[in-house]
């Protein structure tokens, strides 16, 4: 979701995958293609309390290379007329294409952990995340998936918006129950704007899925 | 004009007058004319596939072969008789000059039963006779016509020795070539192998030029899929062997160069253990991209050589992108007049280049190569309107660009549905497979397609006799369907008829009855009206979904079939109650019911689509979960879920964690319920004690 501007943003760089021979997270059916959750950024600061209501749906996913992508949908941002989309991709923490530590986007190492921990199922991980960043771990059963969420383009409006999309969100969806956390990181931005997303089910009484394959 | 008519009749006359000429020569009794007019015959069709054609249908291989029949016979006779030697000579030069890269022709000399007089030459004392004999052969055996070589023959095994061991290349070129053209199953290769021949052939790559890739070509037969002689050839000589082929990839000869790559890249494709070192790697990425450059036929296959080397193999595509692959097979795409089969080579190199990363399609589509692929598709050529396609389908993998809408312009999608109607099927089916990825669509874009007339196009090919487009055809409109707005589904289905749909996923291939109902599946996701479509035509389709369940055999058709029930289940009470009747069969027929077998499949997702069905049933708001779950637990589905709490898949151990917190709750309900119906028949039960007490009391 797209954070108002402060200064100019800081162009994206090509992540390089780690290689430690993990195995990735086994595929979760509610963090499948096409997959809707709703919820709110909080996006308070220390002069206002303010929280944008925000949609997120899954548009791709190869967990083989740690790789998702979607959408983010923010509803009621007082700076546009229309709700603000804005397309971006995944990196699965899966300690085989990406580690915890993002070693980009301008978050350092104690970032990364003081975000992570803000997480509480991070907790089990922290010993070894500290020790070798956790590429000894083995995350294919654990029931929490952890990513980064970095948006790279507006859908539906220009750049000129008066809105940026900078930074990137530490995330932690759970595979119990579908619901996603989330902590925007910018550092010229507000600190810990918090992501809380639910799995929607739209107007229907229990989950429902729709499928592509590509060619 | 007058004048340039009579000049072309002319010499037209002239040169029928020129060819039946020879042709009446080579009858001649006068073995003089005969040696001349062969000669003559063998200098016209040299290099001339037009002349071979014109002296092929005038009937000259049969009057060649019988005046080599002939000669061979009288040779029999006598040895010393240099005059019919001469003859042997020239009619195995013409028959030769007739087979070589001319399949007519090598069709020609075997129908005309030369071919065991051209093998009888090898056995001759003299060596010119040997040597066009072994030319003549070696154009046969260069033609996928020629008849197949036993080497399970003890002598054939010992006569093919005796070609390789020949001092004449022209010979020992030959044995490699009857290798080349004969071997095919793994047995020849372990005999060939078992007989030393590859110790001869590694012999060879000393040897001449025509030695040396005769001998990397045999080689690379040998190896072929069969890792135990890989393995074998690989430690023989202490790794020496291996190190001459790969010192060929520097020869000076462009053929050459080409041909050590291939025999590598047959060793890398069959043993993927050997051939790691970065540096051989680069090298024949590197050669390989070189030999793009030449213009001949080295150039036209070292791109098929490259997407040998790279098909299916992430890390060499990252190497070969590293080395600048997408730029340099752009670079010679843009060559004007590319003859097909070198155009129709790029492209699927750029196939298979971009088949797996991203990187390399973002190149692809930054260097505009999209334009030139696009057009390629309304080539001349069949196999380059297919390449084209699948060049396309590669890089529309790209999900980013995908959910741009990057491919849903009208320049994109017209040629492509125009291409639905190739006379080619396979064209039509890499057609189908580009448009099953770009209709991929996030940006409400399908209507562009739509509007071109590609839906309908896609509806009609659904119901061809085909199984190859029916499957494409359905594969596409399945994920036309992905996440489609009403409007589109609406048309859609109205197109395709519930019928259609129903015999669709009744249909004899197993594929595509697992695309159709991946096709209901996303039709019925969505807007919850559109779970409707199911019970349309008095809920045809979902009466085929479910005795496709019952017999599905193929782990896709369950998944995706539980998975159309699982999406209805999540409609109206009336819906979830159609689910629950095609899941429980009849309790007169005792049979079980098939949702017990994909809950113990060995397939997880098959086991996780069919619990999401029984959490969508029992979904503890519904009026009547309560009586659904009693069903389900009649049917034994609760005590097998129960038995799953611990599955091996996270997923489906937390789905069945759901589904027993609903079957939890649905039984407190039940309890309460009956606790309440109890108390109320107690409280009735005291009323009418108490009643006939006060009645006792009152009288």
């Amino acid at each position: 979701m797209p954070v108002r501007v402060v200064e100019s943003s800081a162009p994206s760089q090509v992540p390089e995958a780690a290689n430690s021979g993990q195995t990735s997270p086994q595929a979760c059916t509610l963090l499948s293609v096409g997959q809707a959750f709703s919820g709110t950024q909080n996006v308070s600061n220390l002069q206002k309390e303010e929280a944008w209501r925000v949609n997120v749906r899954i548009q791709g996913c190869d967990l083989e290379h740690g790789y998702l992508c979607g959408t983010m949908e923010a509803l009621n941002v007082p700076l546009a007329d229309t709700p603000v989309v804005t397309f971006w991709e995944g990196e699965i923490v899966d300690t085989k294409n990406y580690a915890f530590f993002t070693d980009k986007w301008e978050a350092t190492s104690e970032d990364d952990i003081r975000h992570w921990t803000k997480f509480p199922s991070f907790a089990p991980l922290l010993n070894q995340v500290e020790v070798d960043g956790g590429k000894s771990l083995d995350l294919s059963n654990y029931p929490y998936i952890f990513m980064r969420w970095k948006e790279q383009y507006f859908v539906n409006v220009g750049t000129d918006c008066g809105l940026t999309i900078a930074g990137f969100y530490y995330v932690c969806f759970s595979c119990s129950d579908g619901s996603i956390n989330g902590f925007y990181y910018d550092p010229n931005s507000s600190p810990f704007q918090k992501l809380e997303l639910k799995s929607t089910s739209e107007e229907r009484s229990g989950f429902s899925s729709s499928s592509y394959e590509l060619q | 004009m007058p004048t340039a008519t009579s000049t072309t009749a002319t010499a037209t006359n002239t040169y029928t007058t020129a060819t039946s000429g020879i042709l009446h020569r080579l009858s001649s009794t006068d073995q003089d004319v005969k040696l001349k007019a062969l000669r003559q015959l063998k200098n016209q069709i040299i290099g001339n596939r037009t002349k071979k054609l014109s002296f092929l249908k005038l009937g000259a291989v049969p009057s060649v072969a019988a005046i080599l029949a002939e000669a061979v016979l009288a040779d029999d006779g006598d040895r010393n008789n240099s005059f019919n030697k001469n003859v042997i000579v020239q009619s195995a030069a013409v028959l030769g000059s007739f087979a070589c890269g001319f399949d007519a022709g090598v069709q020609a000399v075997l129908d005309a039963g030369a071919f065991p007089d051209l093998l009888r030459l090898l056995s001759n004392l003299d060596e010119k006779v040997v040597d066009a004999g072994a030319r003549s052969v070696k154009m046969i055996y260069q033609s996928k016509l020629a008849p197949k070589y036993d080497f399970l023959q003890e002598k054939n095994m010992e006569f093919l020795l005796s070609l390789l061991n020949s001092e004449s290349e022209t010979v020992s070129g030959l044995g490699a070539s009857i290798i080349t053209h004969s071997c095919k199953t793994s047995v020849e290769q372990k005999i060939l192998f078992d007989a030393g021949i590859l110790k001869k052939l590694n012999s060879l790559l000393k040897g001449s030029l025509s030695q040396k890739d005769s001998s990397l070509e045999s080689l690379a037969t040998i190896f072929k899929d069969n890792p135990e002689v890989v393995l074998k050839f690989v430690g023989s000589e202490s790794g020496r062997a291996l190190s001459s082929i790969i010192e060929l990839v520097k020869d000076k000869f462009a053929r050459t160069r080409l041909l050590a790559s291939l025999c590598l890249i047959v060793i890398r494709n069959t043993s993927p253990c050997y051939l790691k070192d970065i540096a051989i790697k680069t090298k024949l990425v590197n050669t390989l991209l070189e030999l793009l450059g030449d213009p001949g036929q080295v150039g036209d296959e070292a791109s098929f050589a490259l997407s040998s080397l790279i098909a299916q193999k992430e890390d060499m595509q990252k190497l070969a992108f590293e080395n600048n692959a997408i730029d340099k097979l752009y670079c010679h795409l843009q060559k004007d007049s590319l003859n097909p089969r070198r155009f129709e080579g790029i492209l699927l190199a750029l196939a298979d280049m971009c088949s797996k990363l991203e990187c390399c399609r973002s190149r692809f589509l930054s260097s505009q190569v999209l334009n030139s692929v696009v057009d390629a598709v309304a080539h001349d050529s069949a196999d380059v309107r297919s390449a084209a396609c699948i060049c396309f389908k590669s890089v529309a993998r790209s999900i980013q660009n995908l959910s741009a809408g990057s491919f849903l312009t009208e320049a994109v999608v017209i040629p492509l549905v125009r291409v639905l109607d190739d006379p080619s099927t396979s064209v039509q089916v890499a057609a189908l497979g580009v448009i099953s990825n770009i209709v991929v669509d996030f940006t409400a874009r399908r209507s562009i397609f739509i509007r071109c007339g590609g839906m309908k196009q896609l509806v009609q090919l659904s119901k061809s006799m085909d199984a190859a487009i029916r499957l494409n055809a359905l594969w596409a409109l399945r994920n036309l369907m992905f996440q489609a707005e009403s409007k589109c589904k609406e048309g859609v289905f109205m197109e395709l008829t519930a019928s259609l749909l129903a015999s669709l996923i009744c249909d004899p291939e197993p594929f595509v009855q697992e695309q159709a109902l991946a096709l209901v599946r996303n039709l019925v996701d969505g807007c919850i009206s559109s779970v409707e479509y199911v019970f349309a035509e008095d809920g045809i389709i979902l009466d085929a979904v479910g005795r496709q369940l019952q017999s599905a055999l193929k782990a896709e058709i369950g998944i995706q079939g539980m998975y159309v029930l699982s999406n209805v289940a999540t409609g109206e009470e009336f819906h979830k109650e159609a689910v629950l009747n095609q899941l429980i069969p009849h309790a007169e027929t005792g049979a079980q019911a098939y949702i017990i077998k994909f809950l113990q499949s060995n397939d997880s997702r098959l086991r996780t689509a069919a619990v999401w069905t029984v959490v969508n049933l029992t979904n503890s708001l519904s009026p009547g979960a309560v009586d659904r779950l009693e069903i389900l637990r009649g049917a034994g589905i609760v005590s097998q879920i129960n038995n799953m709490q611990n599955d091996p898949c996270l997923d489906v151990k937390l789905r069945v964690n759901t589904a027993l917190g609903q079957f939890k709750t649905l039984d407190t309900c039940l309890s309460h319920t009956l606790f309440n119906l109890s108390l109320e028949a107690s409280i009735s039960r005291v009323g009418h004690i108490a009643f006939i007490f006060f009645a006792i009391k009152a009288v």
